[in-house]
């Protein structure tokens, strides 16, 4: 049993790896514009796509598919940025809806291309055994647990230090005030978006490598996403990695106690628990929503 | 003044009467309609919590699922007849929104994102709870619609949702001209505003809620019965969600009638065109309608038609939309 626990926490861990990249690619667009993407899962998922094409049809390995993969959602999430600024009413509303309706339009677009078939890679050395001690991981999740983490450093290195990330943060906290200080805020907005985009590049290829995918899979993505970013709290790169790993852990710990079934839920009621005990998330610091 | 009020309704029921007489026989004709007017439920009571209550749900698969569900056990189980499982079925779809009342202290992506996380729960223990459920196994069997007396099955169901969408829309007409429907739209102009006025808004938003969970748990109670078959995929199925939203947007969902004329229009161009043109991922097509609508005309429709025929009359000045 307590090898089982083991393996548990260790397997959730590295889940939670996953999960901190495609969760942060959510909270910068969210600090920057305010706003939810709803579509988000979906890019994560057009990276994994564009792998396993690139896999199937070119024979390159998975791992090499992130030079395709950047562009890909890179620019779509260019392309999103753009229509999104260009919402002038209502735009809490009207970014919702039609952030949604590109979720709609790439789940379906992916449906057509490659059908509603699940994929995973055919790579042997990625699905091969990593043994350390008790505990027994695939070479590919330890390998996306390191890059997940690396990411994560330089990202966090970038936001505190460099003068574009600095800027990125002035406009989450106060994008008049941003503004004032020489900040082009639109720009800065493009470049949340285009840094998401990379993020889910990684988290894709990750996720394709470890894992099985199919066209559905996006919502249920951006949803865990959400439901970190609400856990971690707004304004933390340590407070998502902590966050994600936490719900990983929860979710491997269902799936070994209870039942694979409900591994969905767990992530739901910790999501809705954190949102009405702790409405300021785990790590976040106090501040008013809406 | 009092033939205006009444003008919608006469002209819906004059449009349900003449499409029963052109095509009542044609069961094809009738089953795409009730879809569409079934959606058109959905739409109305999404649009009602998003223009009412300022709040958008993704999570309307939830209320309608559990009213398929509560509608299709009560009278399996306990032979409860058809209209009156219909009736539970609303309610027991306003009392699981019930328990999502605390969600409306939340605003934005949060509310809307807490509604789908309760709509996932519903549908994992409509799985799960496989004694009461037969979980993924699903309902069979569930008894059939009444059918009204000179009409075959298709055509008294289609007749039957017809006079269930316009209930809908007569009772959000009187919600919006009430006094807390007078509420409800300064609290979209300014919350904070209407508050110091002594409106309990977190009040009124929880009411808007519980009658528009209401409407879709009828909606979903009357499809289980008219369908006679329950699973959770299907009952809390996404496309409970899509269809509705595209269609509420498309008419203007701020306007009464902009949900239903939108999902007659886009529920038919769906299953008429799109799934024609593209039998995998027809619904690419309803997320490029809902994208272009959002960048191109927010407001939907039905609005935009009335300021461009504004606009032609003579004398008119085009100011103004049609805002609810």
């Amino acid at each position: 049993m307590t090898e089982l626990l083991l393996q548990a926490l260790y397997s959730g861990l590295l889940q939670g790896g996953a999960y901190a990249l495609i969760a942060l690619g959510l909270a910068l667009v969210f600090g920057t514009m305010k706003i939810i993407n709803l579509a988000h899962g979906e890019l994560v998922l057009m990276a994994a796509y564009v792998a396993y094409a690139a896999e199937s049809a070119l024979g390159w390995h998975p791992l090499a598919a992130i030079v395709l993969a950047l562009p890909a959602t890179g620019l779509t999430a260019a392309g999103m940025h753009w229509t999104v600024s260009r919402i002038r009413a209502d735009r809490e509303i009207n970014s919702l809806l039609l952030t949604f309706g590109f979720a709609v339009v790439l789940t379906n677009g992916f449906l057509m291309l490659w059908s509603a078939d699940v994929h995973s890679t055919s790579s042997a050395w990625l699905q091969d055994a990593l043994v350390l001690g008790p505990l027994y991981s695939m070479h590919s999740e330890a390998l996306s647990f390191a890059i997940s983490l690396a990411l994560l450093a330089g990202l966090w290195w970038w936001l505190a230090r460099s003068w574009h990330g600095r800027a990125l943060r002035a406009v989450a906290a106060n994008r008049d005030c941003a503004m004032l200080m020489g900040i082009a805020p639109g720009r800065t907005e493009l470049l949340s978006f285009v840094l998401a985009g990379a993020l889910a590049a990684f988290a894709g290829v990750a996720l394709y490598c470890h894992g099985v995918i199919q066209p559905a899979l996006g919502g249920a993505l951006t949803v865990k996403a959400f439901i970190i970013t609400v856990l971690a709290g707004l304004g933390s790169i340590p407070g998502v990695l902590a966050a994600a790993i936490l719900l990983g852990i929860c979710e491997a710990l269902t799936v070994t106690l209870a039942s694979s079934a409900l591994q969905e839920l767990t992530g739901m009621v910790l999501f809705l628990v954190v949102l009405f005990v702790l409405p300021n998330g785990l790590f976040g610091t106090a501040r008013r929503r809406g | 003044m009092a033939l205006r009020n009444h003008s919608g309704v006469i002209a819906s029921l004059a449009a349900l009467a003449a499409l029963l007489l052109a095509w009542g026989g044609n069961p094809y004709i009738m089953s795409i309609t009730i879809a569409a007017l079934m959606t058109g439920g959905v739409a109305l009571a999404w649009a009602l919590l998003g223009n009412l209550g300022g709040m958008v749900s993704f999570g309307h698969a939830a209320f309608v699922g559990a009213g398929a569900y509560v509608s299709a056990l009560c009278t399996l189980r306990l032979g409860v007849p058809v209209p009156v499982g219909i009736v539970l079925g609303a309610l027991g779809a306003a009392l699981s929104a019930i328990v999502m009342l605390p969600a409306l202290r939340l605003r934005g992506p949060y509310f809307a994102l807490a509604i789908l996380a309760y709509a996932h729960i519903f549908r994992i223990a409509a799985t799960e709870w496989t004694s009461v459920t037969r979980g993924a196994a699903g309902l069979s069997a569930i008894p059939a619609l009444p059918v009204l007396p000179g009409l075959d099955a298709k055509a008294s169901a289609c007749l039957l949702a017809g006079l269930l969408v316009l209930g809908f829309a007569l009772a959000y007409r009187a919600i919006r001209a009430s006094h807390a429907g007078l509420a409800l739209r300064a609290m979209h102009d300014s919350e904070d505003a209407t508050r110091v006025l002594g409106v309990n808004s977190t009040l009124l938003k929880g009411l808007m809620l519980l009658v528009s969970s209401a409407m879709a748990g009828a909606i979903g109670a009357f499809n289980a019965h008219y369908i006679g078959f329950l699973e959770p995929d299907y009952a809390f199925g996404a496309m409970w969600v899509t269809l509705p939203i595209v269609a509420a947007i498309f008419g203007g969902y701020r306007t009464l009638a902009g949900p239903v004329i939108g999902a007659l229009v886009v529920s038919l161009a769906d299953q008429l065109l799109f799934k024609e043109w593209l039998p995998i991922g027809h619904q690419f097509l309803l997320g490029v309608l809902l994208v272009a609508m959002i960048l191109a005309h927010p407001s939907g429709l039905l609005p935009l038609a009335g300021n461009v025929l504004r606009r032609l009359r003579p004398g008119g000045n085009g100011k103004g939309g049609g805002h609810a």
